[in-house]
């Protein structure tokens, strides 16, 4: 009897101690996405105080938008060329920073020192680099070339420029920890066994880095689904619709087209694609984990 | 063998160079008038000058977004770790279906963007009153650092043994009492793990200070320098000054905590 109301005591102060966190978390995400499920069903315009529930009008409006497939089409476009790219330079950093390379801390220290830089000093710094900054180093070589930023046609390779500078750290330094997990033992013998630098790197240190691998594709590709800030600071969607992309389309919805409703919906379509891609992309990769 | 290996350094020196080079345009843009930048790019100043900078500071209510920034990140910060760990330490003892629940909850969370969250969350502030002060925003930050907060003290919880505990219990210290003085100074790896993530992330945050802090006297560093730049984007030496300031403080966090925010990314992604 004694035993039992002690550990009813006991659970009671773990019930006490789970209560705040769940409490905040209810209010900051809980609520208001179950709101943003209502509105979504809504003609609501952001402002008034009247709802006018119109069922999956804005659903089935929003799949026939022509301008959510171009935003969506921007979207992954920026998403998967980024992902790719700085999984591949946050590698080959990795490999280099990871060997006996002189200074390899100082070369680590430069290379993640962009990513803690807030995205609007970035977007900033790099808007004037484009402008003025590269056009005039350039220049000096007889090149003549104008900021990507303002041409429709590289726009989103511009942005994906300033993200790749900002976005190596992370993943680099994921990748250095996955390489230093590997026993040294496993290269050595390959390499006493005659295989090349390419063939270590290719049968023995990738399939053992696949679970870095796994993380960081993950990681870059649901961040890069979301870009936000770097497109409102730089182009702001533009030049045209070149790097409109679904946070920023959601933005303008929800809060400047007096369509909150609408926004609403655009919304849950992104959440709904989010977890496709995380859940189709985490099957895939555990797989290929196992195989190698 | 050896030349191979001074050509890689080259060459990393190199790309280090070219990452630095945008840096190096803000410093220089920023120590320079607007007339020696037109009359010679890339050379250093003859002098050095610091009159953007005061310009800048006079202009910019620097001091007070840099204490809006540390007093909103910092109380933030602490909020998340004293939620999470407890929240992590009740999930990874009381070990019932209810708390696997929870985490799964708060793992799912993790799944919903901002971009969902941001309308009805803008409206829940403004009927609130949490708009323009410190807490509405410490509160909204609390909820969203919680969710991987937990997963990482309920991972490092699991893995401490519950002998000490056990034996406290039975000298008849009460759950509270352990929690303070058995479990907390055991955390410290993943507190500083979850502080710096957490910290780097609020201090540079611009989508919620955007919808919360709009009123000048609460605004934050990015947001501050989100308006400063749209006010001053005739006078470009000037807006680079105010940008250099706010770069400032994140470098020096950064090269001081370099060793814990590189461990703490290193330990996200096994907990990921």
């Amino acid at each position: 009897m004694k035993g039992l109301k002690k550990t009813i005591r006991r659970e009671m102060w773990y019930v006490l101690f789970l209560v705040p966190g769940v409490l905040l978390f209810t209010f900051a995400v809980i609520v208001p996405f179950v709101t943003g499920i209502r509105y979504s069903f809504t003609n609501w315009d952001g402002i008034s105080r009247k709802l006018t529930y119109i069922g999956w009008d804005n659903y089935v409006n929003a799949l026939q938008d022509a301008d959510l497939w171009t935003v969506l089409g921007n979207t992954f476009k920026y998403a998967i060329i980024l992902t790719l790219l700085v999984n591949l330079v946050a590698l080959l950093f990795a490999l280099l920073l990871d060997s006996y390379l002189p200074l390899r801390n100082l070369f680590r220290t430069i290379f993640f020192l962009p990513s803690v830089i807030s995205v609007i000093l970035a977007g900033f710094i790099w808007s004037y680099n484009y402008s003025q900054g590269f056009p005039r180093l350039l220049a000096h070589l007889g090149m003549d070339v104008t900021s990507p930023l303002g041409n429709p046609d590289q726009a989103l390779y511009g942005l994906i420029i300033i993200a790749v500078w900002q976005g190596i750290g992370a993943p680099m330094i994921i990748y250095i920890a996955g390489l230093q997990g590997i026993p040294a033992e496993l290269s050595e013998s390959a390499r006493i066994d005659g295989a090349g630098p390419l063939r270590v790197f290719r049968n023995v240190t990738l399939p053992l880095l696949a679970p870095s691998v796994t993380i960081n594709m993950l990681l870059v590709l649901t961040g890069s689904l979301k870009v936000f800030d770097l497109v409102l600071v730089t182009t702001n969607g533009g030049p045209g619709f070149a790097t409109e992309v679904i946070s920023t389309f959601i933005y303008k919805n929800a809060f400047s087209s007096f369509k909150a409703g609408y926004g609403m919906a655009l919304s849950m379509i992104f959440f709904v694609i989010l977890v496709i891609v995380t859940v189709v992309q985490v099957t895939i990769f555990r797989k290929r984990e196992v195989e190698m | 063998m050896r030349s191979t290996r001074l050509l890689m350094f080259i060459a990393v020196a190199a790309v280090a160079a070219v990452f630095l080079f945008p840096l190096y345009v803000a410093v220089l843009m920023a120590l320079k008038s607007a007339k020696q930048t037109f009359d010679s790019f890339y050379a250093l100043p003859p002098s050095l000058d610091l009159a953007n900078f005061i310009h800048a500071w006079d202009t910019s209510k620097y001091p007070t977004a840099f204490l809006n920034s540390v007093i909103i990140t910092a109380l933030s910060v602490l909020l998340i770790l004293i939620i999470s760990a407890l929240s992590g330490y009740a999930i990874a003892r009381g070990n019932k279906p209810l708390y696997n629940f929870f985490f799964l909850l708060f793992l799912s969370g993790m799944m919903v963007p901002f971009q969902v969250t941001m309308l009805p969350l803008y409206q829940l502030g403004k009927s609130l009153d949490m708009l323009n002060n410190y807490w509405g925003i410490v509160v909204i930050y609390g909820g969203f650092g919680v969710q991987s907060g937990v997963l990482f003290f309920t991972g490092f919880v699991r893995g401490i043994s519950r002998e000490i505990e056990e034996a406290a219990r039975i000298d008849g210290c009460s759950t509270p009492g352990i929690f303070i003085r058995i479990v907390m100074p055991l955390l410290k790896p993943v507190t500083a793990t979850v502080l710096v993530l957490n910290a780097l992330y609020i201090w540079n945050d611009f989508l919620l200070p955007l919808l919360y802090l709009q009123n000048k006297d609460f605004r934050t560093i990015p947001l501050q320098q989100y308006f400063f730049f749209g006010q001053y984007s005739s006078d470009l030496n000037l807006a680079f000054a105010y940008a250099v300031m706010g770069l400032i403080p994140i470098i020096v966090f950064f090269l001081f905590m370099q060793r814990f925010i590189i461990k703490g990314i290193a330990a996200g992604a096994i907990k990921g």
